[in-house]
């Protein structure tokens, strides 16, 4: 069944890029092939298989080693992508030791750490993966608004 | 002879003290990083490749780095598929088969030790016979022209898929979705925007370090969730920790047999370490005699897989180095590293650079030697990494791998991006298909537009080009037979009782 719904939304994205690729036409053309064939192609492929996929989808037939997903679980990982966002939303305006830090908090207590465990590790990784990027492997990272109270 | 005299050129490079240190400290991380669940080789490999720039690398030390994080991840892998039975990746499934109940005897050290000197024994053959092939490949692909690179680029496609024992088709979906992504960006030869959709962070393309970290990282990482949710325990390593002679002698014939098949698909472009991981384990578990153990923790069984994931791990080198065409996940990450070095793999690389090449292949061999050095006497503080929890390694890999994307381009919105990859890879990877697949097919598709085009510019757009030279018609055969091979499977299969290969 979640074969058969992929697909179809799979088949719906690939019919829309078709249509946004059907435009592209190249103001000279300086080869014969031009810049919307191989998309076509590769688009019209996926159309075919998904195509199948919804006739006849695969059978289910080998035991999942990873048990079902239940609805604690599915709400933890909603909550990790919530904290990923968020984290790449404040990167750049806190800074990585902040951001970090706060990112490294909530994850840990996402995995069954204990609040203490969580905060004192989180603070831990964030610094300690700051000091070993930044002067030890030289990979610029930004500072944001911790750049202003240094300065 | 002259492989020997360019042999001794690679071990030149490979021995200097700078390259000697890069290759130690890479089979550590490696090691390290193989171990860890959530991380396999190829997001190590990916990872490292912005500190390597950082450190400013020349890049043959770079290559070298990453080949021996390559060979280490492989190593470091079966430590948490013996005593977690949890695989780091695809390829260590069979291990866990017979690593695991061995642990469970209490014969994990004796199963750590033998998989080590397995692992030693598959990446000897297979470097031998990337010495031994390699420069005979390069020699034939420099009359490669882009009709006969596109042609053996859609074999190496359909390889994957017809190679994928179970699903053919979504393997080959997902090469499709690859390919397509590979179109997102400015058109080279006309300027054209395409499927940017007025983002100016996706006019470059999407960069390869973004894909794959969100596709394996990311996607990791949520799957480790739910692992945590569930919980699991680990085996102690306890009791001998070397195995005996008679022990090493037992497997010798097989590791030895796994060692060739290792390489031979390794070679295979598309196949790789996991396919060669189960067709030697199949094949010894077939030729053992009657009351084998296979399953309940036959040394044979242990041996069988991990000497085959080395020899393919080496193995896939020789596609990647001679002909640019990548042969598993890793070496495509390996390959996009090689083109940030301006560096484009194929056979000219041989003539032109042969140091870089040789530098490589002599690494391959010192890597292998450090490993077994290391991993014997080194395999009980080894085991205490696995004692890290989940809680403060989840954190640290999801930071790091945000860094190494941030690295790239210094922008935010590849942050982002990565996220969203990552989420679509869960999906994907909840579904059943295969995310290396989608890499490879990233990887090759660039290089499978622009060799189509050249073919057909240089052609006036005649299609006659594509199957107009004796080559380009034998690799169209192969990719006939490739086709075929899982429409044979699934008929035949239908036919008697289906056997029992899902053990």
């Amino acid at each position: 069944m979640h074969d058969r719904i992929f697909a179809g939304v799979n088949l719906l994205i690939c019919v829309a890029l078709i249509a946004l690729s059907w435009g592209y036409q190249a103001p000279f053309a300086y080869e014969p092939v031009g810049p919307r064939a191989y998309p076509l192609l590769l688009l019209s492929l996926l159309v075919l298989g998904a195509l199948y996929q919804m006739l006849k989808p695969a059978k289910q037939t080998e035991s999942r080693e990873e048990p079902p997903l239940n609805r604690q679980v599915i709400r933890k990982i909603a909550l990790c992508i919530a904290a990923m966002v968020a984290y790449a939303a404040l990167f750049d305006v806190l800074g990585f030791i902040l951001s970090s830090a706060l990112f490294a908090v909530a994850m840990a207590y996402l995995y069954d750490a204990t609040r203490v465990q969580s905060t004192v590790g989180g603070i831990v990784i964030a610094v300690g993966l700051y000091l070993l990027f930044d002067y030890g492997l030289d990979v610029p990272l930004p500072l944001g608004m911790l750049a202003k109270l240094g300065s | 002879m002259d492989t020997i005299h360019y042999l001794g050129l690679g071990f030149g490079v490979a021995l200097t003290p700078y390259n000697l240190i890069t290759a130690f400290c890479g089979t550590l991380i490696g090691t390290i990083v193989g171990l860890l669940p959530g991380l396999g080789p190829v997001n190590g490999v990916a990872l490292l490749i912005p500190i390597a720039f950082a450190l400013g690398l020349p890049p043959e030390t770079a290559l070298i780095l990453l080949a021996a994080v390559y060979l280490g991840c492989e190593y470091g892998g079966r430590i948490s598929s013996i005593l977690l039975n949890i695989p780091g990746e695809a390829s260590a499934v069979m291990t866990t088969l017979d690593g695991y109940p061995l642990a469970q005897q209490g014969k994990a050290g004796i199963a750590l030790s033998l998989s080590a000197w397995s692992s030693f024994i598959g990446g000897t053959i297979a470097t031998i016979g990337v010495v031994l092939f390699a420069p005979l490949l390069a020699k034939w692909a420099v009359a490669f022209g882009p009709a006969e690179y596109f042609v053996l680029m859609v074999f190496a496609i359909t390889c994957l898929a017809g190679m994928a024992d179970n699903k053919p088709l979504k393997t080959a979906m997902a090469a499709f979705i690859g390919l397509a992504l590979s179109c997102v960006g400015i058109d080279a030869n006309s300027g054209v925007y395409r499927f940017t959709f007025g983002s100016l962070g996706l006019a470059d393309g999407i960069q390869f370090i973004v894909l794959v970290l969100g596709l394996f990282s990311i996607s990791e990482i949520l799957v480790l969730l739910e692992r945590t949710h569930h919980g699991h325990k680990a085996a102690k390593a306890t009791g001998r920790m070397l195995f005996n002679f008679k022990e090493g002698a037992f497997v010798l014939a097989t590791n030895l047999r796994s060692g060739v098949v290792g390489f031979v698909l390794g070679v295979l472009p598309g196949a790789g370490a996991t396919l060669a991981s189960a067709v030697a384990y199949m094949s010894e578990k077939r030729m053992a005699s009657k009351d084998n153990q296979f399953g309940k923790g036959d040394l044979r069984g242990l041996a069988a897989p991990e000497t085959a994931n080395s020899g393919a791990a080496c193995g896939s080198m020789v596609p990647m180095l001679t002909l640019g065409v990548p042969g598993s996940g890793t070496t495509a990450v390996m390959l996009g590293a090689l083109t940030l070095y301006n560096i484009t793999p194929g056979p000219m690389l041989f003539q032109n650079q042969p140091e870089v090449v040789w530098g490589l292949i002599a690494s391959l061999f010192v890597a292998n030697v450090m490993l077994l050095v290391m991993n014997v006497p080194m395999v009980r503080i080894f085991t205490r990494i696995l004692a890290v929890p989940t809680w403060a390694l989840v954190p640290a890999i999801a930071i790091i791998t945000s860094i190494g994307v941030y690295a790239v381009h210094s922008t935010t919105f590849d942050l982002f991006l990565m996220i969203g990859i990552g989420v679509c890879g869960y999906i994907l990877r909840k579904l059943d298909y295969s995310l290396s697949a989608v890499l490879l097919g990233f990887i090759l598709g660039g290089m499978m537009e622009d060799n189509l085009r050249r073919a057909l510019s240089l052609s006036n757009g005649e299609l006659g080009i594509l199957w107009g030279s004796p080559i380009t018609v034998a690799v169209w055969a192969l990719v006939a037979v490739m086709v075929a091979l899982p429409i044979l499977r699934a008929w035949r299969g239908r036919k008697p009782a289906p056997l029992a290969v899902t053990d």
